[in-house]
Formats: C-alpha cells, sequence, structure tokens
C-alpha cells in the first residue's frame, strides 16, 4: 500500500513536470551571453576551441571548483566506502582470482603508453581540438585501469599521485594569482595570447588544460586504485 | 594587488589544501598550523572588509578580467559579507579547538584538515558568489567535504551515516541542477543578478517549476522538514567540531542560497506562504523529536532544525523587522549551536554511552564544560541576559507587526518546550549524584580558550546588543534593496525594466 502510494505520487510529479517541460520552447534564441563567447574567443583569446574559452578562461572559476570536486571526491571515496583498505602486500589475492592471459598483458602492454600518448596529445591541443584536460585525464586513468586489470602486480604509487595532483592543482591557482598581480582581476589571461591556431597560443589557457589533465589524471587513477583495492571481507 | 579582496576567502584556503600534503611530507606538524594561519588571515580579511562596507557600496570582484554577466563575479555586500565574516571566524575558531587531532593517524589528520578548509571555502564561495552555475560548484564542494567528513572515524555507523547524506545531498545537487538548466534555456544567462531582471520574462509555469527545484535542492541544506533525514546521522557521527562546522556553515549556507534566491531571482508571493508554511512544520516536528531523544548529540541535532525553521519563519515575513530577525538569529545560531556542540563533544567522549542519562554529576566532574553548556542552553532558549533574548524577541516583535498571533503563540510554545529538553540535560549534570568514578578526559587548553570565547561572545551580545546590531541592519537594508544590488553588478540595467 505504503509503495503503490508513493508510486502514485511519483507518476504525478513526473506528469507535472513533463506538462511544464512540454511548453519550453526548442532551438528558440537565448544566445545573449553565448554569442559573445562565440566573439571573443578567435577575436581576444586567440583559441579557436570556443568550449575550452569558456571552460578555462569565462568560466575558469568554475572549473577550479570542478578540479576541486574531483579532488574532494579521490580524497572522500575511501571514507565512504567503508570497508577497510587492504594494506599493500605484493600479491593481492583479493583484487583479481586469476592473472590475466598472455595475450592481454601483452596486449596491455603494447598499448599502455599508446594510451598515455593519446590522453597527452588531447590535453595538450585542448585550445585547438576538441577535447581537453578532463577528457585527457580521463584516458590516462583508463591506461593506468587497463594495467591494474592485466597485471595483479601492478601497483600505482600513491604518493606519486599525491605530487601530481597538488602540484597541477598549485599550477592552476598560482596562475589564477599571477593575473591579479599581472591583470588585475584572479585568472586573467595575462600572458600574450599568441596568433589563432598555433599550438602555442590562447596565453594561460593552454597551460591550465595541461595543469588539469595531469590532475584528472591523477586523480581518477587514484579513485581507480581506491576501488579496486577495497577487500572484499568484514573486518 | 590589494591586501583584503574577497577573491582570497575562495582562493586560500583551496591553495592551502592543494599544497597540504606536500608540506606534509616536510614537516609533520604542519599540516595542523597551516591551516590556523590560513583561517586566522580569513577572519582579519573578515574585520577589514566589514568596517568599510555600507549598503550602498557593495565590494564587486570580477574574476578573468570578463565584467559580468559575462563572466563570473563575488559580491561582497552588507548581508553576504556579513555571513562569510561569520563563516570564517567560525572557521578560525573551530580549527583552534581541534588543531591538536589526535584522535586519528596522520593520514587522517590530513584529511581532516583539507577537508575542513574545503567546506569552509565551499560554505564562504555560496555566500558570496553572484553567479547561479557558482553557486552549485560551490554547494558541490561543501556537500562532498561534509560527506567525507561525517564519514571521517571509519565506523559502521559513520559510513551509513555519510552515504545515507551523500544520496539526500546527490539528490538535491540533481535537483538544483536541473532548475538551473530550466532557467538558463528561459533568460539566457547565469549571473544572478541579469536573472532577476530578466525573471519577468519567464512563463508563470515554468517560473513555479524552476523556482520549485530550487527550494526542494536548498531546502535539504538548510535543514528543511521533510528533506532533513541527514541530520541527526550526520550530525551525531561526524567527529565533534564538525557537527559544530555543520551547524554553523553548511546550514547556513543553505538558508543563504534559499533566501538569496526568493529575495532577489523569483518574485513570487507564494514563496514566502512556502517558506512561512515550511518553517513552521519543520519547527514544531523537530522541536517535538527533540523531547523523546535519549542520545545527546541527536537531541542537539533536532534542535538545530528546529532552530532553522524558526530562521526560515522570520525570513517568510517580508518586512524588514522580520528579516533584521531572522539574521540575527543565524548569527545566534551559528555561535551558541556550536558552543553546545564544542562542549558536548567533550561530555560524550567522557560517557560510555553517549546517552543522556550518563550525564548525572558532571557538574562536579566537569565543572568549565558543564558550564559552558548551560550557558549556551540558557542561551538558545532564549533568557535574558543571553544573545539568543534578543533575536528570538526581535522575532516575536515582527510576527506581531505582522498580526501573525498563531505563529507567536507557537514560537512561544515551541520555546517552552526547548526549554524542558534543555533542562532535562541541565539538572542532570548539576542536580544528579555521580553514580561511578571513571577517569576524566579533561578539555585542553586551546579548546577550552575556544569555548570560553564563544561564552563571552554570547554574553556580551546578550548585555550590548549594539554591538551586532548596526552590522545587521546593514545586512537587512542590503537584501531588501534588490534593484540597488542589480545596479551594482549590472549598471544601467535595473531601469531597463522599471
Amino acid at each position: 500500500m505504503k509503495k503503490l502510494l508513493i508510486f502514485g505520487l511519483l507518476i504525478f510529479i513526473g506528469v507535472e513536470i513533463l506538462d511544464v517541460l512540454s511548453e519550453v520552447p526548442f532551438g528558440e534564441d537565448r544566445m545573449k551571453v553565448s554569442n559573445f563567447y562565440l566573439e571573443k574567443s578567435p577575436e581576444v583569446l586567440k583559441v579557436s576551441n570556443v568550449v575550452t574559452a569558456i571552460v578555462v578562461n569565462f568560466r575558469g572559476f568554475d572549473t577550479l571548483g570542478e578540479v576541486t570536486v574531483l579532488f574532494l571526491a579521490a580524497a572522500g571515496i575511501g571514507s565512504i566506502l567503508y570497508r577497510r583498505r587492504s594494506v599493500h602486500t605484493e600479491l593481492n589475492p583479493k583484487r583479481t582470482s586469476t592473472e590475466a592471459s598472455n595475450i592481454v598483458q601483452a596486449g596491455a602492454k603494447v598499448l599502455f603508453p599508446l594510451i598515455i600518448l593519446l590522453g597527452a596529445y588531447i590535453f595538450v591541443h585542448g585550445h585547438l581540438t576538441p577535447g581537453g584536460g578532463f577528457q585527457g585525464g580521463a584516458i590516462i586513468a583508463t591506461g593506468f585501469l587497463l594495467m591494474l586489470i592485466s597485471y595483479r602486480k601492478f601497483f600505482v604509487k600513491h604518493s606519486g599521485v599525491t605530487w601530481i595532483e597538488s602540484i597541477a592543482g598549485i599550477v592552476f591557482v598560482g596562475l589564477g594569482l599571477l593575473g591579479m598581480v599581472y591583470g588585475g582581476t584572479f585568472l586573467e589571461n595575462f600572458l600574450p595570447a599568441g596568433e589563432l591556431n598555433s599550438l602555442i597560443s590562447g596565453g594561460i589557457i593552454g597551460i591550465i588544460y595541461i595543469a588539469v589533465g595531469f590532475k584528472v589524471g591523477a586523480e581518477l587513477t587514484g579513485v581507480l586504485d581506491t576501488l579496486l583495492n577495497i577487500s572484499q571481507d568484514e573486518e | 594587488m590589494v591586501i583584503a579582496d574577497p577573491i582570497y576567502y575562495i582562493v586560500l584556503p583551496l591553495l592551502t589544501a592543494f599544497l597540504l600534503p606536500l608540506f606534509g611530507k616536510l614537516y609533520k606538524p604542519l599540516i595542523g598550523i597551516i591551516p590556523g594561519f590560513v583561517f586566522l588571515f580569513l577572519a582579519y580579511m573578515s574585520v577589514i572588509l566589514m568596517i568599510d562596507i555600507r549598503p550602498d557600496n557593495p565590494i564587486i570582484t570580477k574574476i578573468a578580467g570578463w565584467t559580468p554577466p559575462f563572466g563570473i563575479n563575488l559580491v561582497f555586500s552588507s548581508f553576504s559579507g556579513f555571513i562569510a565574516s561569520l563563516i570564517s571566524i567560525m572557521g578560525f575558531l573551530i580549527w583552534a579547538y581541534s588543531y591538536k587531532f589526535k584522535k586519528v593517524g596522520f593520514d587522517d589528520s590530513l584529511k581532516y584538515f583539507i577537508l575542513l578548509l574545503l567546506v569552509v571555502t565551499g560554505s564562504i564561495g555560496i555566500v558570496l558568489t553572484g553567479d547561479i552555475f557558482n553557486l552549485f560548484v560551490f554547494l558541490e564542494i561543501t556537500g562532498i567535504s561534509a560527506y567525507a567528513l561525517t564519514a571521517l572515524y571509519r565506523g559502521r555507523d559513520g559510513a551509513e551515516a555519510a552515504f545515507k547524506f551523500l544520496l539526500i545531498g546527490a539528490f538535491a545537487s540533481s535537483m538544483i541542477l536541473l532548475a538551473i538548466i530550466l532557467l538558463y534555456t528561459q533568460v539566457g544567462t547565469l549571473n544572478m543578478a541579469e536573472i532577476s531582471v530578466r525573471m519577468h520574462e519567464v512563463d508563470l509555469k515554468i517560473k513555479v517549476l524552476i523556482f520549485i527545484l530550487f527550494f526542494v535542492g536548498f531546502g535539504i541544506e538548510a535543514e528543511m522538514f521533510p528533506l532533513n533525514g541527514w541530520v541527526p546521522d550526520a550530525y551525531s557521527q561526524a567527529p565533534g567540531p564538525i557537527a559544530a562546522v555543520f551547524a554553523g556553515m553548511v546550514a547556513k549556507a543553505g538558508i543563504y542560497a534559499l533566501v538569496r534566491i526568493i529575495y532577489l531571482m523569483f518574485d513570487l508571493e507564494g514563496a514566502f506562504h512556502l517558506l512561512l508554511i515550511m518553517g513552521v512544520i519543520t519547527m514544531i516536528i523537530a522541536e517535538v523529536v527533540a523531547l523523546r531523544q535519549e542520545a545527546l548529540r541527536r537531541m542537539l541535532a533536532y534542535s538545530s532544525i528546529g532552530q532553522m525553521g524558526l530562521i526560515m519563519i522570520a525570513f517568510s515575513f517580508n518586512t524588514e523587522q522580520g528579516v533584521f530577525a531572522a539574521i540575527f538569529l543565524m548569527f545566534n545560531h551559528a555561535i551558541i549551536k556550536s558552543l553546545l556542540f564544542l562542549t558536548t563533544s567533550f561530555l560524550v567522549y567522557n560517557t560510555k554511552t553517549k546517552l543522556i542519562s550518563d550525564l548525572d554529576g558532571f557538574g562536579k566532574k566537569m565543572p568549565l564544560v558543564s558550564l559552558l553548556f548551560g550557558l549556551g542552553a540558557f542561551a538558545i532558549v532564549g533568557l535574558p541576559p543571553f544573545s539568543g533574548f534578543w533575536s528570538k524577541l526581535y522575532v516575536l516583535i515582527a510576527a506581531a507587526n505582522q498580526h501573525m498571533e498563531v505563529i507567536i503563540a507557537l514560537i512561544l510554545s515551541v520555546s517552552v518546550v526547548e526549554i524542558i529538553y534543555y533542562f532535562k540535560v541541565i539538572s542532570r549534570l548539576y542536580f544528579r549524584k555521580a553514580s561511578e568514578e571513571i577517569p576524566i578526559q579533561k578539555p585542553s587548553l586551546n579548546s577550552s580558550i575556544v569555548m570560553i570565547v564563544l561564552g563571552l561572545i554570547i554574553i556580551s551580545v546578550g548585555v550590548y546588543p549594539d554591538l551586532i546590531t548596526g552590522l545587521i541592519e546593514n545586512a537587512t537594508t542590503s537584501l531588501l534593496n534588490k534593484d540597488l544590488y542589480i545596479e551594482k553588478i549590472l549598471p544601467g540595467l535595473a531601469e531597463i525594466i522599471n
């Protein structure tokens, strides 16, 4: 009875919301702020990927916040998913019950550097081509995931992860503060914008996206490692 | 580059949080000391900024050099500045209370200080930002650090409380995100001042839906009934000082966001009625449930929900007196509830069961802590000459001027309930014989000083309310004067609609 009531209530709320949503016009021009971005990105910032210009410069403050959210998620996941973390032993029997086959292992070895290279390519060219720090970082983390599931003895060094994410975060905030010193406001693009469509252009935008790439890669790798190392038995 | 700029509220704690793991590798005690300097600087900066701030000259900080509405901006007005200063000073006090965090190992105390820095940053960010999506980002920062802090001790109960908190919080976030998306499809901007200007273009039906989504989302953070299931568990499972952080900062940021949205962005008459109804229900249910609690910290958690209900009632009057009373209540609740949680932390630590019935005779065993707990209890109930008396009086006056006799009667009867359950604890502390002798963990010097400082603030504001009323009056004017806010952020835009 109680479940039925909840179900009915949910349907009622759903219908009401749908009713309103169906009235929201689609494709109508509400592009006041967006047109400004489209215009200024190539002209002033010399960044051909407008999405990157918005993410790192116009709304760079949000991105700093999102990077912090990821940092927090990586730090907090261990606490919230209770079940004590197993100690780093040489062989962690809980992780995979059997060793992956030779084909998988050999393939992983070949693919791993290529995946890292692809990830690095994507975040270095964040201001020129689609993609950027978040996407590149996620690709790098998949490379590490491949290694983690192929090799039982492959461990991610935690101090390394900590160093990378701390330094990348400091670079992001530090560049923002330098923008305050040389430009007047936080995150202001104080470096010369350069030439449109060349690798070294866009001032601090490219550098920040590279830092974001490192940070996201390190954090997602840390999260994956934490998740894989949560032991299954109660303690 | 100037010495005092609102941007430092966000940037310095963030930078420190990223640096802290590296400091830890350098020299371990640094992780406890460095955050203290940051908090001290923020508290000092708050004082400098608050001296000059008047309702007609808010500080608008542009970010990345783009003027609003194209870039994100921070607004340090009399109202947002007052709440931000309150949060940063509370942050410093809570750091001073807990900087020798010895109960857990190095890794966990590193985590504790990082999370403490970030929960303060997030709460201040919610208060200062002038951009609705940026507000969402800071809400996420606050939320996720709060979940992780709840589970810091890694017990089964803590993990359960944190998981519950996480589920409810994620629900709140998605509601708010959906509301922001809908809002953007309607007005094409994320700047709160410009949204306020363009709100009249939005169809009423869509406007109401957006409002309800926001109301539910922020209601969860502001501990509104029936969305407050996370509160008692999170407050009782988190480390002692963190319960004070939740009461003093997270809940304050939630109610701030709710009020900001109702007063600035939505010109809906019904919004105030809804806030009033929800406030009354929240207050009554929480106080009645608090009466039946046996665990001390759960009782305080329910009492905290009740106080948030009272704040919502005061904001819902939509008059100068109501807003004044509400902001005064926010201040008092932050100070007094923090004192109660900080003292309770020591009381509960020395009992086996954490129940109220275990507190017999603690007045002799822990004289200072018991005395300060009693002071906090008297103040929160609203007895003179403590600061809680004035805020409750102003709420009643505001209600009387609105001719809301039923509300007055309700607030007074709920106060009686409050008196009953707080005095139940006090009578156990002072008028019962201690059952057995167990070794007592004495409060350390730094935490005693923090608790005494809070107690002194309560007494001095109680005796001299003028210390604080000037600031609160400015804050009230600043919140109610919507056109000024818009004019300062977007010069020339306010006239277009009028």
